[in-house]
């Protein structure tokens, strides 16, 4: 009871401060006056008893002072006063504080961007109901996943999905998820020309239940549009696509649309701001996994169970742990992998449960390629952006110093007055906290263009989660700032309190060469700032130059000749026989067009994300373990090394003699020769893969055909022609005699041409399929460079402002010199050797950390050591040309300055 | 002439006196000099803030009236909690006040 009573006294005096400081003087007027009245009953003249009640009572103000402190409002009121001070102080000087409110929103936005980023594509749980009981099943990153073959632990195929979801105890409810190949959608009434390309996703009819989505329009799936194949043919869309292709027109729920030519109907549309469960690949609509075989006639993935290509998620049953959940769906996975696979597979499956296990974890992230490819970038990038932090508050404590130095005055005044010194430090640390709030909110605002320039950074395409301003980053921001006010505030406030009162009180008398001793914590700050810069500039350094050779790295094929292109032959019912006719006819259609020197096929695409791989035996060879039977491999059409343009080191290129009829021959890369023939030829010697033997014809340089970092592999090619069940989907490669950008659209036309229901996508020259793979290098080299710089010209700046203010402190002892003779070469040349001494100390400390740092990402390093000389060359060229023109200024001013004047300044 | 106070009593005396009746404060600083005989007297440093403190924990409540001479003062009013409090602080002050006494007329031997 009290309690309450206490507290809501507090407010009170809080709110209503002025009456209660106006009642409290009008209860001590009264008292005064009944005392004098009272003197005045026992005979006192009405002037002598107010005397006399005034000296009894002794002076209002002490007693208004211990009526203040028994309130109990006391820090809030200094807090109030402070803030008050803070400001007006500040507005006294203008300059200082923009300058440090300036660099704080840089450092602060910085910061704030990038982890906005962070938080967008790592922490930000789906916008679903209680996120945090979901858990996934699967390989979160491998969202766009597709693998035959035997099934792994990691991505499931239909049956062991349905299996999963009849047995788990600990999971009260399970969806499945998967790709969809490229989607054709057509409303009725529009054009053959007017097609949209929404993404999409197959889910199973449970999807919206588990995630608890609710529809915003019509409905979601049930469990009856997921029953059968055909079952259901509907969709839902997501707000966004319905606002944007349907122009939000409620009348589209129960309208028909077709889908790669199948009849489908609109049931519903999502809430806003639900894009699915994948982070950074926004989804436009939904489709019942059960409708897969019917929009493919050609490829039922649903009954094989070789084909995994579902990512599972669960909600947890009330009281199941997740610890439970991944011990109970690792066993079931297991045994339902074991139970029904052929004798053959079982020891691919045990060592794939052992490697790898079933993944089960937390789901409320959902799944992302996204994070999994850019999250260690962008790691990277935050510890870069903490650097250049950590430097703005160096500079930023510097100026405080040296305000605080201007200070000393005003600071030696209040304290002999009788401030507590903890008090005088409790209202600097306001001011360093009015400013630290100021620069935060700029940093907001900032962080909103830098998080936008982030993302386009990263490049054109690249999935990247949509970036909003949760509590989550106001709360990062907010405690960002509070920490920068503790790091640059502590120090300025304490020292300017360390005021020798008598000294600092007199108008004179300061030593002409004394005075230089004051200025060692600014100079330890600009050491640390140096130190810092080196840091970032050698990884600038270092970083621009792997990029460098990324982009000219040698592929082992001719990445400036090439068109490439995706063909899905499936829909359009193509398989077997007309398949081969297919390859043929489009390949004298390319041959016709003007600049086509040639052109191949093959499985999986240059740079397209696609892989297969098989098991061998190869003769003369004892596998030493069981992954030694595993290769990539490919299956080319005929003259594939001569068009992509790699070189042939031992026999032949495929030819089109290597057709169904002939014997089935292969062609490996230079890395399988050395791992499984040693010393001896490739030539001749054989290769069985799904008891099939095939004898090697050629031995080729190793290419690196899907990403520029790619180690070198043992490789397999095959002819496609010799495949018994070649791919309906395969990738066509083209070789022009110029600029392969001239040919993408004569490209497109002539393989559409052959037929109009095939489905032609991502036709591209090869050269920027490459610069796209490396566009996360891209961005992470133009945001560290561009943080490097920052940290130089902070670095810099802290660098002018120590050096000016040392020299302006230091003129009496400039002119002593000059009147003793130093010329003023000498002069400056002392200011500019200060400079480099602080330099160099701050090089010194820097070059071994940023070595460290470099062997530690020595993964990050294309093409270059750990250890770079030129990047440490470069850097420490940066520091010293940066450091010579700041210095440059005070120490020409130092030097100019009249010896007579200097030795009578003050 | 005043007394040093042991921390509490003040409190005590002040509820004491509003228990007769409510009053301001000059009235309750003369009351207790004159039921103390003029032996306590207590300043205004002391009295105010303790009667802010007191109105904090909520033994005491204010509101402004008119006296007789038609002025405006503060008067102070014991509250339900505050009876409750001056019956617990006599019984401590009988308590503690008790025993220095039976300090005091000790003479020795076992008591």
């Amino acid at each position: 009871m009290s309690l309450v009573t206490d507290v809501l006294e507090r407010m009170r005096s809080l709110v209503f401060r002025g009456r209660e400081e106006r009642d409290a003087a009008e209860e001590l007027d009264f008292h005064l006056a009944m005392e004098t009245a009272e003197h005045e009953r026992r005979g006192l003249s009405p002037a002598e008893a107010r005397r006399r009640a005034r000296i009894d009572l002794g002076g209002p103000a002490q007693v208004q002072e211990e009526i203040r402190d028994a309130r109990g409002t006391g820090l809030v009121d200094q807090v109030r006063q402070d803030i008050g001070y803070a400001f007006r102080s500040l507005r006294q000087h203008r300059s200082f504080a923009l300058v440090t409110i300036l660099i704080l929103g840089l450092g602060i936005g910085a910061n704030t961007a990038t982890f906005s980023l962070v938080n967008a594509l790592m922490l930000r749980p789906l916008p679903v109901a209680d996120p945090h009981r979901l858990v996934t099943v699967g390989n979160t990153a491998r969202t766009g996943s597709l693998s035959e073959g035997t099934p792994s632990a990691d991505l499931f195929s239909y049956p062991a999905y349905d299996d999963l979801r009849r047995e788990t105890r600990t999971l009260s409810a399970v969806y499945a998820t998967g790709r969809t190949w490229p989607l054709d959608l057509r409303t009725s009434g529009s054009g053959p020309g007017e097609v949209d390309h929404p993404r999409g996703r197959f889910v199973s009819g449970n999807f919206f239940a588990v995630l608890g989505v609710p529809a915003r329009l019509g409905r979601t799936f049930s469990e009856a549009d997921d029953q059968a194949p055909g079952s259901g043919p509907v969709v839902v869309l997501s707000h966004g696509y319905w606002t944007r292709r349907f122009a939000a027109d409620p009348g589209a729920i129960g309208r028909g649309i077709t889908l790669n030519g199948t009849p489908m109907t609109i049931v519903g549309v999502t809430p806003p701001g639900f894009t699915g469960d994948l982070v950074g690949l926004e989804r436009d609509l939904w489709i019942p996994l059960t409708m897969e075989p019917v929009l493919a006639t050609n490829r039922d993935w649903l009954g094989d169970r070789n084909v995994s290509w579902l990512l599972l998620m669960g909600r947890l049953a009330p009281g199941a742990t997740l610890e439970q959940a991944r011990a109970e769906i690792t066993g079931l996975v297991s045994r339902s992998l074991l139970d029904h696979a052929p004798a053959d597979q079982h020891e691919a499956i045990e060592r794939s449960l052992a490697e790898v296990g079933v993944p089960v974890g937390p789901g409320a992230t959902g799944f992302s390629y996204t994070r999994h490819a850019f999250g260690p970038t962008l790691l990277l990038l935050m510890a870069a952006v903490g650097l250049v932090l950590l430097v703005v508050a160096a500079n930023v404590a510097n100026l405080m110093l040296a305000r605080g130095a201007a200070r000393t005055r005003e600071m030696s005044i209040r304290l002999s007055l009788g401030a507590a010194r903890r008090r005088v430090v409790q209202q600097l640390l306001t001011e360093a906290g009015v400013l630290a709030l100021a620069g935060g909110a700029l940093g907001l605002l900032l962080a909103r263009f830098g998080s936008r320039m982030l993302v386009g950074l990263a490049g054109p395409n690249q999935p990247m989660p949509a970036l909003s301003l949760d509590g989550r980053v106001v709360l990062f921001t907010a405690g960002l700032s509070l920490a920068t006010v503790l790091l640059f505030g502590i120090a300025p406030a304490l020292r300017s309190t360390q005021v020798e009162l008598a000294g600092a009180l007199r108008a004179s008398g300061r030593s002409l060469t004394g005075g230089s001793g004051r200025l060692r914590l600014n100079r330890s700050l600009v050491v640390a700032q140096v130190a810092l810069s080196t840091l970032l500039l050698v990884a600038t350094g270092m970083i621009v130059r792997s990029l460098a050779r990324l982009n000219e790295a040698d592929l082992g094929l001719d990445r400036d000749r090439l068109v490439v292109a995706e063909i899905d032959a499936v829909p359009a019912g193509y398989s077997g026989a007309r398949l081969a006719a297919l390859r043929e006819d489009l390949g004298i259609r390319l041959g016709s067009l003007g600049g086509v020197e040639r052109s191949t096929w093959s499985e999986n695409g240059l740079f397209s994300g696609t892989e297969s791989g098989t098991s061998i035996d190869v003769s003369g060879f004892v596998p030493g373990t069981p992954a030694d039977r595993q290769v990539a491999y490919d299956d080319v059409g005929p003259g594939y090394f001569a068009t992509i343009g790699a070189h042939l080191v031992r026999g032949r290129d495929f030819a089109a003699s290597d057709n169904a009829t002939g014997s089935r021959v292969a062609v490996v890369n230079e890395s399988f020769a050395a791992f499984y023939f040693r010393d001896g030829d490739a030539i001749g010697q054989t290769v069985v893969s799904d008891s099939t033997s095939y004898q090697i014809v050629g031995v080729v340089t190793d290419v690196k055909g899907r990403e520029v970092r790619g180690s070198d592999a043992p490789r397999l090619y095959f002819a496609m022609a010799q495949i018994d069940d070649p791919p309906g989907r395969f990738n066509v490669a083209v070789r022009t005699a110029g600029d392969p950008a001239a040919l993408v659209e004569p490209v497109r036309r002539a393989l559409q041409a052959a037929d109009p229901g095939l489905v032609i996508s991502n036709v591209n020259p090869l050269s920027r399929l490459v610069l796209e793979s490396l566009s996360q290098d891209r961005m992470a080299t133009r945001v560290i460079s561009s943080f490097g710089a920052l940290a130089l010209l902070l670095a810099a700046l802290g660098l002018y402002g120590v050096m000016a203010y040392a020299t302006v402190r230091r003129t009496g002892e400039f002119g002593l010199r000059m009147a003793l003779g130093a010329q003023q070469s000498d002069v400056t040349r002392l200011v500019l050797g200060e400079a480099l001494r602080l330099v160099g100390l701050g090089a010194a400390v820097g070059v071994p950390v940023a070595l460290v740092a470099a062997r530690l990402l020595r993964n990050q390093w294309f093409g270059i050591g750990p250890v770079d000389p030129p990047a440490i060359a470069m850097a420490l060229a940066a520091l010293l040309a940066s450091a010579m023109l700041a210095a440059f200024l005070p120490a020409f001013r130092a030097s100019r300055v009249p010896p007579l004047e200097a030795l009578r300044s003050d | 002439m005043s007394t040093d106070l042991l921390p509490g009593t003040l409190e005590l005396l002040v509820l004491k006196t509003l228990s007769l009746e409510p009053m301001h404060g000059w009235g309750i600083s003369q009351r207790i000099r004159q039921m103390s005989r003029d032996v306590l007297d207590v300043s205004q440093g002391s009295l105010y803030p303790a009667l802010v403190r007191m109105k904090r924990r909520g033994w005491i409540r204010s509101e402004w009236r008119t006296t007789e001479n038609s002025r405006r003062a503060r008067y102070y009013l014991i509250t339900a909690a505050g009876t409750r409090e001056l019956v617990s602080a006599r019984e401590s002050w009988a308590r503690s006040s008790g025993a220095v006494n039976g300090v005091l007329a000790f003479e020795g031997g076992a008591p």
